[in-house]
């Protein structure tokens, strides 16, 4: 990754605080290649969002600023923008928790994520059938209010939503929050298409280590408000440390607690 | 007991067509309620403001009727553009609180300014339209019903199914409605907020002429506008102040309560119930159903 050219998002170094005096990122440096599926791991805390919230600008309305460093996307600084235009140069961010538009229907809710676009009624319901090849799902749903479809819906809700900008690159805040894991493994095989079909650049916080690292190209993880760690994906799945501390394996050869019970009851038995 | 029926009839039907006035007041705040969660008190200023300029364009440089509403409608747009610009944008990241605050200096800029190009004195507001019953209705259902009820009645249904298309079929409505659920998702995906504030800021204006005209017409152009508009919280707890129907729904129950309560139970009070009886009923509301009746429910997902 020296050629900085091919990389869409640069972060140099930045220090982000709130309110001028809550201290949230005291070093982040990071690059998302064109293309490519980045993923920042991390505990609750650790500058996730925020990271995400530096680049889309939306730090403002929080009363977040980045106070050190830079940040460059598509080879310029996005210093003075806002979210608005942010969206409207192709970077799109699919915020924490949804956050869908809870009494417009599903169908509205997507269509609404290409209000900064200039297209006709045609292009719209065009644009439309093309994203609900994604989200079969959502199709079936078009007519109901998005508060009362399920979380996992709400999430294709939020990311479909998204994609009616035409963004070319994504940021994903915890994409697979509080989902179950068959929902889980749904919204990254959507996520990894949409990467590869659109070629949409992603840049993904998550606290799943395990599957945002088997669905990216390259990890970070950070701890508060540090980058701790970062390697490409499979450097990173074995790794020993990111093993013992974010996988849960340790080098007895564990994979996960089912297999932590299954030994113990061995035990019992064998007593 | 026919006659009784009658009377009673008559109370109801002059309360529900009194409250639509009320309802258009109500659609004001309900308008800029949505879009940044701000109970809007310089809405009474605004009604003042709108309807003053109104009579001063026709009565001080005789430009015609029509004319004239649009020259004030025009100028409701450009106080909506300005406030944007010059107190909403500062204040863009502010708290909520901070923001309603501002509305109250707001209102009393608007009221100085009213006052300082239009003069004080109580102006006289023709629509062509007379505030008393309708000879039609009198002979034939023996009801007496005023013409400019009825017709305040009337354009406050147009203007409902009016904001009703807006809302419902237009992109920016798509966007007001985006920004009324969820203001940061609706910003993360490019929904410029300054826009929206520009477009309820200008719909509210537009409102409160229009509002400003009826009470104008009746109780004469003057400063105790202002705190009229004020009757529209009672209607605003009662009917939801998100919801465009409940402010409908909401004004046609004060006026016809207020007009049936001061007929039937004010003797025992001494009369004059009028004024604080809405309270009351929007104190049972908030006891028993603070979202209203038509209020968007909170639905939160953790």
């Amino acid at each position: 990754m020296s050629n900085s050219s091919a990389n869409i998002l640069d972060i140099k170094n930045i220090e982000v605080r709130y309110d001028d005096v809550i201290l949230a990122l005291h070093d982040v440096s990071l690059k998302v290649p064109k293309g490519k599926v980045v993923a920042l791991l991390g505990a609750n805390g650790a500058g996730k969002s925020t990271t995400l919230k530096a680049v889309s600008t939306m730090l403002a309305s929080e009363r977040g600023k980045v106070t050190n460093g830079s940040i460059e996307y598509d080879g310029n600084s996005i210093n003075k923008q806002t979210p608005s235009q942010m969206v409207g140069l192709g970077m799109v961010q699919v915020l924490e928790g949804r956050r869908c538009f809870g009494h417009l229907t599903v169908e509205e809710n997507i269509i609404s994520g290409a209000y900064s676009r200039k297209l006709s009624k045609g292009d719209i319901n065009q644009e439309l059938e093309k994203i609900y090849t994604y989200f079969i799902r959502l199709k079936e749903r078009r007519k109901s209010q998005a508060a009362f479809t399920s979380g996992g819906e709400q999430q294709m809700i939020a990311v479909a939503r998204a994609m009616m900008a035409k963004p070319k690159m994504l940021l994903l805040d915890e994409p697979t929050m509080g989902l179950a894991p068959q929902l889980v493994a749904e919204i990254f095989n959507i996520v990894k298409e949409l990467n590869t079909k659109e070629g949409v650049s992603i840049l993904l916080a998550e606290q799943n280590t395990n599957v945002a690292l088997k669905n990216s190209d390259y990890g970070y993880i950070i701890e508060t408000g540090r980058v701790m760690l970062d390697g490409t994906a499979e450097s990173l799945l074995n790794d020993d440390k990111v093993k013992e501390l974010y996988l849960g394996i340790s080098k007895k050869g564990r994979k996960n607690f089912r297999d932590v019970l299954k030994e113990e009851s061995l035990k019992k038995r064998s007593n | 007991m026919v006659d009784e029926l009658l009377f009673f009839m008559e109370v109801v039907v002059g309360g529900l067509l009194a409250g639509t006035m009320y309802s258009l007041v109500a659609l004001g705040f309900v308008l800029i309620f949505k879009a940044s969660a701000t109970f809007n008190f310089s809405q009474g200023a605004m009604v003042f403001f709108s309807v003053l300029a109104f009579c001063g364009f026709m009565q001080d440089f005789n430009i015609p009727f029509v004319l004239a509403f649009i020259l004030a409608a025009l100028l409701m747009v450009v106080v909506g553009l300005c406030t944007e610009r010059l107190v909403l944008r500062p204040l863009m990241n502010a708290s909520e609180d901070t923001v309603l605050m501002a509305t109250i200096g707001l209102g009393y800029v608007l009221e100085g300014l009213a006052q300082a190009a239009w003069g004080v004195e109580v102006r006289r507001l023709d629509l062509g339209i007379g505030d008393f019953p309708v000879p039609w209705i009198a002979d034939n259902l023996k009801l007496f019903i005023s013409a400019l009820d009825i017709f305040a009645g009337l354009v406050a249904a147009l203007m409902i199914i009016g904001l009703f298309l807006l809302f419902k079929y237009t992109k920016i409505g798509l966007g007001l409605r985006a920004v009324a659920d969820d203001a940061g998702a609706a910003s993360s995906i490019g929904i410029p907020l300054k826009h929206i504030m520009l477009l309820v800021w200008s719909a509210a204006g537009v409102v409160a002429l229009v509002a400003g005209c009826m009470w104008g017409a009746r109780a004469g152009v003057q400063f105790a506008l202002v705190d009229l508009a004020l009757k529209a919280l009672p209607v605003l707890i009662i009917g939801g102040f998100s919801s465009i129907p409940g402010a409908i729904v909401g004004g046609l129950i004060i006026g016809a309560t207020e007009k049936v309560l001061e007929v039937y139970i004010g003797p025992f009070f001494g009369g004059a119930i009028e004024g604080w009886a809405p309270y009351v009923l929007a104190i049972f509301f908030l006891l028993y159903r603070p979202e209203g009746l038509f209020g968007e429910k909170i639905i939160r997902r953790v």
